[in-house]
């Protein structure tokens, strides 16, 4: 596909960018809003041989292209820069498609960016990991001492990517986001500059005073930097000419984000640690095992978000005081959770890849190098983390109920439980035991490990508690079923779904069931699943009048099925070229008695794309 | 139990988009609403069984409703069947 003729031709036929007040993309689609619809040629970029289908909805004006559809905008933003500020929504969750704005869709599409900023690099960070576990190994057998030349000079081996962590992912989320990656990490090389990392410093800016943090080993903070580089760097590059763009764009963003992230990242993140701190601090004395249930559970959530440093302080001063801290033993069994939720996957994973790198993480994590862990799979995933937590929780809570403390604070990992000889010690490695464990018998089970979209879809072996998956009934593009230009479907009258541009002239069962609907005109046909979900195939719009043509039904009523049995055969494209919509529609037409899960992918084939669980009574 | 018959006479017969129709019609009501066609009765408020009929160009149907509202529903549904162009 040429996609800069395409975006040319598409310019050309939607009226011109005379025509155009706005253009995005989402996963599959060119949206452009239009002053005047009519000036468009629909049936003409219809028949553009790149181009699925025109829908107009929602007062948009919508051109189906497909996964390609992010080289046709670039190249319709080369022909006309101007198009390039429009509400391009592909930042953070660019590959997913865009659906309703949900906390639950933000916060996959968060975790998704975060995760996504880590893959490029797991590998060199996982190598780092398990040399940093080793030096842990080799001073805890006294074969070195960790002032010898050859630790510090393997320790900045091992470190050096964790302690400058804020560098690489400026580098991995820029080019995810799109923006100029060396400005990006200029400015988280400034963040970890030396004259930062002296937490006593008192500065003014434009004297606004400026709260000391660390942001070496931070992962937050730069990646709202680069979002909000997103926004910012368009403009500038609206703002400056041409000749000067290249330069006075990244010294405008070098001299405002560097200040407004010391100014307002950092003392977000002091006011929370320091409250978490206190809070925990407060718990403990009250009821310690409510503290280690959140501590545990919740330590590896605080690492993420940068806000765990403020608890070092905390058990610094324990020391000083009692000459011991409680505190310290509850986090090894947030470390050995995560290690357990990696052999948990280990154990589970099918693909290969995982299976190694989840194997090696097992071994880093228990020397309490968790990043690689939490990054490259237990978050990834999703699920494994959430059995992190809970192993992490209750394995917290045992150790805090047991009294246990720490003679020296350092990092928490099973080299340093000889320094938690104390009362406690026998019931607190009970309490590092169920937090391993538990993390790894639940994620074996329900972490989702093989879900081929690692979406939170419950995996296929535990679909007994009456979740039912309902397969791609054609290859195509999906789309949601808001965007069917049919009001009757698009409303959801029918019931919930989700439709299909077809790429294929087979249409299969969803479901394993009965035939209880086949129309002699072969344009739909309903299929009663063996727990009673009823689905619809609607096979294009209006096509009923078509009497048939184009349309066999391979299938007769009360006939048995299994999922991905033909059911139809039909000619999708002498379907179009007749002038309908091909669209399928896969309709629950019972959708009231259940809940729905919607695959996020966007290729149909033979895929599941729909979980329906039966409501509860 | 209120009690009509139609004769249905829409070229494509009860497709999906009329069935929607009726079916939403039949569930803005509390009364139990059953369609009949060819010897075979299906709850009016199942898009499903609505459609499993297969009901065509000049079949004869009833429909039933028995409840309070069993009247209202059956005026409601006339007049939907003459919106969609399903009866006259």
């Amino acid at each position: 596909m040429d996609a800069n003729k395409l975006a040319k031709q598409i310019l050309d036929l939607v009226g011109g960018d005379g025509n155009i007040n706005a253009a995005w993309h989402c996963a599959t689609r060119l949206r452009f809003t239009l002053k005047d619809v009519n000036k468009a040629k629909t049936e003409e970029i219809d028949n553009l041989d790149d181009v699925i289908t025109v829908v107009q909805a929602g007062g948009q004006y919508q051109v189906v292209i497909g996964n390609d559809v992010g080289k046709v905008y670039d190249a319709l933003v080369a022909i006309d820069s101007r198009l390039g500020e429009g509400q391009d929504d592909s930042t953070a969750t660019a590959d997913q498609p865009k659906s309703k704005w949900s906390i639950k869709g933000a916060f996959n599409g968060f975790v998704t960016f975060i995760s996504g900023a880590f893959t490029p690099f797991l590998g060199a960070m996982a190598g780092a990991g398990i040399l940093k576990g080793l030096l842990a190994l080799f001073v805890a057998l006294h074969w070195m001492t960790p002032k010898s030349g050859t630790y510090l000079i393997w320790y900045a081996a091992a470190d050096g990517i964790f302690y400058f962590l804020p560098v690489v992912l400026a580098f991995t989320a820029a080019k995810q986001l799109k923006v100029n990656q060396f400005v990006s990490v200029a400015i988280a090389m400034a963040l970890v500059y030396p004259t930062f990392s002296n937490t006593h410093l008192h500065l003014n800016f434009l004297s606004i005073p400026v709260q000391s943090a660390t942001y070496t080993t931070t992962v937050i903070p730069i990646l709202l930097v680069v979002v909000v580089q997103k926004f910012l760097e368009p403009l500038f590059d609206k703002f400056w000419h041409e000749s000067v763009r290249n330069i006075l764009t990244p010294l405008c963003l070098l001299m405002i984000l560097v200040p407004l992230t010391l100014l307002i990242v950092g003392p977000i993140s002091n006011a929370i640690s320091a409250f978490l701190a206190g809070v925990v601090t407060i718990l403990y004395k009250a009821v310690p095992a409510l503290s280690g249930l959140v501590l545990g559970g919740l330590w590896e959530v605080f690492v993420i978000f940068g806000v765990h440093w403020a608890f070092a302080p905390v058990m610094m001063n324990n020391l000083q005081q009692f000459g011991y801290d409680p505190l310290m033993p509850i986090l090894l069994p947030a470390v050995l959770s995560q290690a357990g939720a990696a052999l948990g996957v280990f154990l589970k994973a099918k693909d290969d890849k995982m299976k190694g790198l989840a194997g090696s993480n097992v071994i880093t994590a228990i020397f309490g190098i968790t990043e690689p862990t939490v990054y490259g799979i237990t978050l990834k995933l999703k699920k494994p983390f959430y059995c992190a937590v809970i192993g992490g929780g209750i394995g917290g809570a045992i150790v805090a109920f047991s009294g246990v403390h720490a003679n020296v604070v350092g990092l928490a990992s099973i080299l340093s439980i000889p320094t938690f000889i104390s009362k406690g010690l026998p019931l607190s490695l009970v309490g590092d035991a169920v937090a391993f464990i538990l993390a790894a018998v639940l994620t074996y089970f329900f972490g989702g490990v093989n879900n081929k979209s690692t979406k939170d879809a419950a995996p296929k072996a535990a679909t007994n508690d009456g979740e039912t998956a309902l397969m791609a009934p054609v290859k195509g593009i999906v789309l949601p079923l808001s965007d069917v230009n049919d009001q009757v479907f698009a409303s959801e009258a029918m019931g919930k779904g989700i439709a299909i541009v077809p790429e294929d002239n087979v249409v299969t069962s969803p479901i394993s069931g009965t035939i209880s609907v086949a129309y002699p005109t072969g344009h739909a046909v309903g299929i009663t699943g063996d727990d009673g979900v009823e689905v619809l195939l609607h096979l294009g719009i209006d096509t009923v009048n078509l009497n048939g043509e184009h349309f066999k039904m391979l299938v007769e009523k009360g006939q048995q099925v299994a999922a991905s049995t033909p059911l139809i055969e039909f000619d999708y494209k002498a379907i179009k070229d007749s002038g309908y919509d091909n669209t399928v529609m896969m309709i629950i037409t019972n959708s009231k008695d259940y809940d729905f899960h919607f695959s996020e992918d966007t290729q149909a084939d033979n895929n599941d794309l729909i979980d329906v669980t039966p409501k509860a009574e | 139990m209120e009690k009509k018959d139609f004769n249905i006479i829409a070229e494509t017969g009860i497709h999906a988009r009329p069935a929607t129709m009726l079916v939403q019609t039949a569930s803005k009501f509390s009364s139990d609403i059953n369609l009949e066609y060819d010897g075979k009765n299906v709850n009016l408020k199942s898009i499903m069984g609505v459609m499993s009929l297969g009901v065509g160009q000049g079949a004869n149907v009833s429909i039933t409703a028995e409840g309070d509202d069993a009247s209202d529903a059956i005026a409601a549904i006339s007049e939907t069947m003459t919106k969609e162009g399903l009866s006259e």
